[in-house]
């Protein structure tokens, strides 16, 4: 190999075989690892295979759009996709404005900056599972932490997560609390790229604070806040190991999102269902990210 | 762009393409096959691999010693296969055709692997039948075909606390459903429980909850030869109403409980009885209840006499693909043996699946292993189809709504039908 790569007079051809040569193992695993499974699941999509085919996979039917369908009409998908919209809704933009007000907080700070850096990035290095078992112990209705709080003010709190209008806000919070470390990072190295001499500029024209934030600090953060938006977004419609840790779902499905509905789909072995949600989901966050592109891209 | 779409599309056509190479036909999985002939006499030969999970697995191989001192010609070798893990993996083993000779199969997996044609339907004349307890053997039945052979049970009784019942001025335990709702209002209102009795309010596995008031109102899930389902009935919908009554009285917690919570609340009294298997015996006595301060009774039937309860467990199969069909059987066969079963439960707690086997030692003369003994004589198995977990998933949820007073338990069965009829029997 080495002997082609140190050849003398390589033409274009002999340098494209060896680039190959190179490449190979990588192409290799590639295609069977990831692209062969991806192309398989897409076509399984189309079949109505369940977990009793395994044995003679292609003998399933051919079943067209029909999964499709069956998802679209499905109410139970119409419930967890509405559920799963909501947590996005609700969950990135207030990810997102906790994480840029620490970050333009932490960045007016000289001192202790890191120790706070590091502690609002803790919940995201921390395993998720710990984290919802803390929180339901947290939010519990009795004896929970938060609702003891409440307590002293004399306020009697609700069951959060037994209720169905506050288990979904209740997994957003947590989720906020538990993501905004790594946009405050991000947002915190993003704020060192704001021009100074533009807003010294603009504080000795008497620009007030927020003015300064509003047309300096942020102009220059949109490419920044893309980024954000578009990691948090692909986050949150993946949402699943919240809720299978602390609701499984419940109560009356009102935390139960698109991921856990295919993960329940595969577990009862209906494997072309399964896949054709787990497809939806993927186009979802592929229009999605193309909106935040279009909605955030600067302006030229 | 357009280019890459192009090739994608192509692709995926090309993939799809490959699975319409041949229709569905409808020789393999279960229903109507016939049972298979025969073993031989004379002793087991050959290596025979097992697959078990749990405690069983890890005991199993030092038990197995007995069998190869009878049968010097074979060798068993076990395997423990953790249970978190078990499913999938016997899902690949049936898929790959590379599987062990023998493996203990969850009683609600049956449906699903015979159909997908992976399990031996169990020889003629290898066991009779009627030395098992009914429900067991009913777990090994897929469209009438039997695939393998009952081996260990549990079944679910009613646990209360003898000494709040005491205060409240019961001496034994409730044997009807109007007495049994007395007794949990008596524990609330004279034994000072917080709740008298607990029960799920929905959320995985309430179908093993609220199925036996049903069964003992005489509902039946499907008919008799498992094709359709007969869950919208009267009796499913009277038994609902029964069950989600006690939340509405404030008789149960209308929540579902966190881990622990139960075995504590029995312990320190706010809860005064509930309803489950074996295992919460040593549960609730490492919660510090003391073992004179509770009992377990059989689940009260709906006017007199026992209720029907739900029997759960382990199945022993044979995988289709075994090359030593003849060694494997007779290992089983040798495993539902009364007095082998016995020591099993000597050795592991098991309880057998072998009548005959509750007739001597322990079985036969602990009080609170009698109760369960009794009660497997009525409980029942959930249909062993293949989409068994799918339809359970969808009572849960019913039975959630139906537990927070959002649905009549008539129109909560007759949804429970209708999703189950869209599901289906996958068989």
């Amino acid at each position: 190999m080495s002997a082609t790569a140190v050849h003398q007079d390589p033409t274009r051809r002999g340098q494209a075989v060896a680039g190959w040569i190179l490449a190979s193992p990588f192409v290799v695993l590639f295609l069977v690892f990831t692209a062969g499974p991806v192309l398989a699941s897409l076509g399984m999509s189309f079949t109505d295979m369940r977990s009793t085919d395994l044995r003679h996979p292609f003998s399933v039917e051919f079943v067209g759009l029909a999964n499709y369908v069956d998802l679209v009409q499905d109410p139970l998908f119409r419930k967890v996709t509405f559920n799963t919209l909501l947590y996005l809704v609700l969950g990135v933009p207030l990810t997102m404005g906790i994480a840029l007000a620490v970050a333009v907080g932490l960045n007016g700070l000289s001192r202790s900056r890191g120790f706070f850096r590091v502690g609002f990035y803790l919940p995201v290095v921390t395993s998720i599972v710990a984290v919802s078992v803390v929180w339901k112990y947290i939010l519990r209705d009795q004896g929970g932490l938060l609702n003891a709080a409440l307590g002293w003010v004399g306020i009697n709190g609700p069951a959060w997560l037994d209720s169905t209008s506050t288990a979904l806000p209740s997994l957003v919070v947590m989720a906020a609390w538990r993501n905004f470390g790594t946009l405050m990072v991000i947002f915190l190295a993003g704020l060192q790229t704001v021009p100074r001499e533009q807003v010294e500029a603009a504080e000795v024209d008497g620009a007030s604070g927020w003015s300064r934030f509003r047309y300096i600090t942020l102009p220059a953060l949109r490419p920044v806040l893309l980024f954000g938006a578009v990691i948090t977004g692909i986050g949150y419609l993946q949402f699943f190991e919240e809720a299978f840790v602390m609701t499984k779902g419940g109560p009356l499905d009102s935390t139960r999102s698109v991921t856990f509905f295919a993960f329940d789909q595969f577990g009862y072995g209906n494997y072309g269902y399964a896949a054709a949600a787990s497809y939806l989901l993927f186009l979802a966050i592929v229009l999605l990210t193309f909106f935040q592109f279009r909605v955030l891209r600067t302006k030229d | 762009m357009k280019r890459t779409t192009i090739t994608l599309v192509g692709l995926a056509t090309a993939a799809s393409l490959a699975f319409t190479a041949c229709g569905r036909d409808d020789d393999a999985g279960a229903g109507g096959e016939a049972q298979s002939t025969a073993i031989a006499d004379g002793k087991a030969k050959g290596t025979i691999e097992v697959w078990a999970m749990g405690t069983e697995g890890e005991k199993l191989g030092d038990f197995v010693e007995e069998f190869e001192d009878a049968n010097p010609d074979a060798d068993v070798k076990v395997t423990a296969v953790p249970w978190e893990a078990a499913h999938d993996k016997i899902s690949n083993a049936i898929a790959a055709g590379e599987g062990p000779d023998v493996s203990l199969i969850g009683t609600t997996w049956m449906g699903e692997f015979a159909e997908a044609g992976g399990l031996m339907p169990t020889p003629e004349g290898l066991v009779d039948e009627a030395d098992f307890f009914p429900g067991a053997w009913q777990s090994t039945e897929v469209g009438g075909t039997s695939y393998g052979v009952p081996w260990y049970v549990e079944t679910r009784v009613l646990y209360y606390r003898s000494d709040l019942a005491k205060k409240a001025g019961w001496d034994q335990a409730p044997t009807s459903w109007d007495d049994l709702k007395q007794f949990a209002e008596d524990l609330k209102s004279k034994g000072g429980a917080k709740y008298g009795l607990n029960l799920q309010p929905g959320q995985t596995g309430s179908w093993q909850s609220y199925l036996p008031f049903a069964w003992t109102d005489g509902a039946t899930l499907t008919n008799d030869d498992g094709t359709e389902y007969t869950i919208d009935s009267p009796e499913m919908a009277e038994a609902l109403d029964y069950y989600t009554s006690y939340f509405d009285d404030g008789l149960s917690m209308t929540r579902t409980l966190d881990p622990g919570e139960l075995e504590s609340g029995f312990a320190d009294g706010s809860i005064g009885s509930f309803i489950s298997g074996p295992w919460h015996a040593g549960l609730v006595e490492d919660a510090g209840v003391d073992e004179s301060d509770y009992a377990v009774a059989p689940l009260p039937g709906k006017d007199d006499g026992m209720g029907t309860s739900f029997v759960g467990g382990g199945d022993l199969a044979v995988f289709k693909d075994t090359d030593n069909a003849d060694g494997a059987w007779k290992f089983v066969q040798w495993l539902s043996e009364p007095d082998v079963q016995q020591e099993f439960y000597d050795e592991v707690g098991d309880l057998p699946a072998v009548q005959a086997s509750w007739d001597t030692g322990e079985l036969s003369t602990d009080p609170q292993l009698k109760v369960f003994g009794e009660q497997l004589k009525d409980a029942q198995s959930p249909p062993s189809v293949p989409t068994w977990e799918q339809v359970a998933a969808s009572i849960d949820g019913l039975v959630e709504q139906a537990s927070r007073g959002d649905l009549s338990g008539e129109d909560a069965v007759k949804q429970m039908q209708s999703e189950a009829k869209s599901i289906g029997t996958g068989l």
